[in-house]
């Protein structure tokens, strides 16, 4: 056996994986060849060493940490897998969104309501001109008719015929009469 | 899984008192499916120390590897009802650690960092950070005991990517051949010869140290 074939089958060496014969070959070139032989010392040193070197000890968080993720992943399966919990969160949002429009159609119908009660105007009524009365006459001035009595508003004339300019009603709310 | 069985999770610390300790790791995992959440604290209790070296030692940085170690038990917990029962549970578990470990040394060659390990390495002895060390020894034992750590250290991580992956498995975790064959998707062939010229490799690297 020579130095190439030698570290060929080192690997198989190593693990005495070789059978009698290899093995046996092998042996004895490594007693015959000192490159080799500190190759082969080279390595199990390298390996033992290795094998010696302090573990690496997890950071006391590790563990809250690695905790609190799988309680994320708890969620997020209860969420996406469970059927049943599945369901009860789209029932959930659908809920919601249908609480979310009902909240925005009625605040839409109250702005509706109070943008119309601002600009509430009573309808313009026609008010005839009333009738002629005249005050120096002694039976309206001793009858109690006064010029302003509502009950004057009310008197009938035929408006084609009235040439008085017509007058608005002023509701009471507005502080008339 | 209910939230009730997360609050036993949360209560729970792995710890080898568990009543799980007993159990194989694939009747620990049957109990987990079986909805004993606390199954699932044996396992990381059993594969934290274990996943967290294998993975050091692949990628050379230990924050790293504490984060990938924890990428590597949200996947099982995520996957575990997909898991080949048939199969060994530690395979598995090495094979999600060792694409992690290999996708963490791709990215890194494509956005190269310098670690602060890496730095670390060639500091001068002075400016070293106190170390405090078993008094009994010798100082020139302590010498090259340490001087031969960081050796070998460093020659690993001269190994290329494939190499380390399969040297780590065998020398450092004692895998068989054919479950380095299963954790690294190779065939047989391919995982004979990487170890073979990784051990040539280490080897070579270090010789010349050690005269």
């Amino acid at each position: 056996m020579d130095c190439c074939e030698f570290r060929e089958q080192y690997s198989d060496f190593a693990d005495r994986l070789l059978d009698e014969e290899a093995e046996l070959r092998a042996r004895r070139h490594l007693k015959l060849c000192a490159p080799c032989r500190r190759f082969d010392a080279a390595f199990r040193t390298g390996v033992s060493a290795l094998r010696d070197l302090p573990s690496v000890e997890l950071s006391r968080s590790f563990g809250d940490r690695l905790r609190g993720r799988l309680g994320h992943e708890l969620v997020v399966r209860a969420l996406a897998v469970d059927p049943f919990s599945g369901a009860v969160a789209a029932m959930l949002v659908m809920v919601t969104i249908g609480l979310v429009t009902w909240d925005l159609v009625e605040l839409r119908a109250a702005r509706r309501a109070a943008a119309a009660a601002a600009v509430s105007v009573p309808a313009a009524v026609w008010i005839p001109a009333p009738a002629q009365i005249r005050l120096d006459t002694v039976e309206n001035f001793h009858s109690g008719f006064h010029p302003f009595d509502p009950v004057l508003l009310v008197a009938d004339t035929n408006p084609t015929q009235d040439t008085n300019p017509p007058r608005f009603d002023v509701p009471a709310v507005w502080g008339g009469r | 899984m209910t939230l009730a069985a997360h609050a036993s999770l949360r209560a729970t610390r792995p710890g080898p008192a568990s009543a799980f300790a007993e159990l194989d790791d694939s009747h620990v995992v049957q109990a987990f499916l079986d909805g004993q959440s606390r199954a699932f604290d044996e396992l990381v209790a059993r594969y934290q120390a274990r996943l967290l070296n294998f993975i050091y030692r692949t990628i050379g940085d230990r924050e790293r590897a504490e984060d990938l170690v924890q990428e590597v038990f949200i996947r099982i917990y995520r996957h575990l009802h997909r898991f080949d029962q048939t199969k060994k549970f530690s395979t598995w578990a090495y094979t999600i650690a060792s694409n992690l470990a290999k996708n963490e040394l791709r990215n890194r060659s494509r956005n190269p960092l310098v670690l602060f390990q890496a730095i670390k390495k060639h500091w001068e002895a002075d400016h070293r950070p106190l170390q405090f060390e078993d008094s009994s020894s010798r100082p020139d034992d302590m010498f090259r005991k340490r001087h031969l750590r960081a050796l070998v250290e460093q020659s690993v991580e001269q190994l290329p990517e494939h190499h380390r992956v399969v040297f780590v498995l065998r020398e450092l975790e004692g895998k068989t051949y054919e479950e380095i064959a299963e954790i690294t998707g190779c065939n047989l062939g391919t995982v004979k010869s990487r170890l073979n010229r990784a051990r040539n490799s280490f080897a070579t690297i270090i010789a010349p140290h050690l005269d």
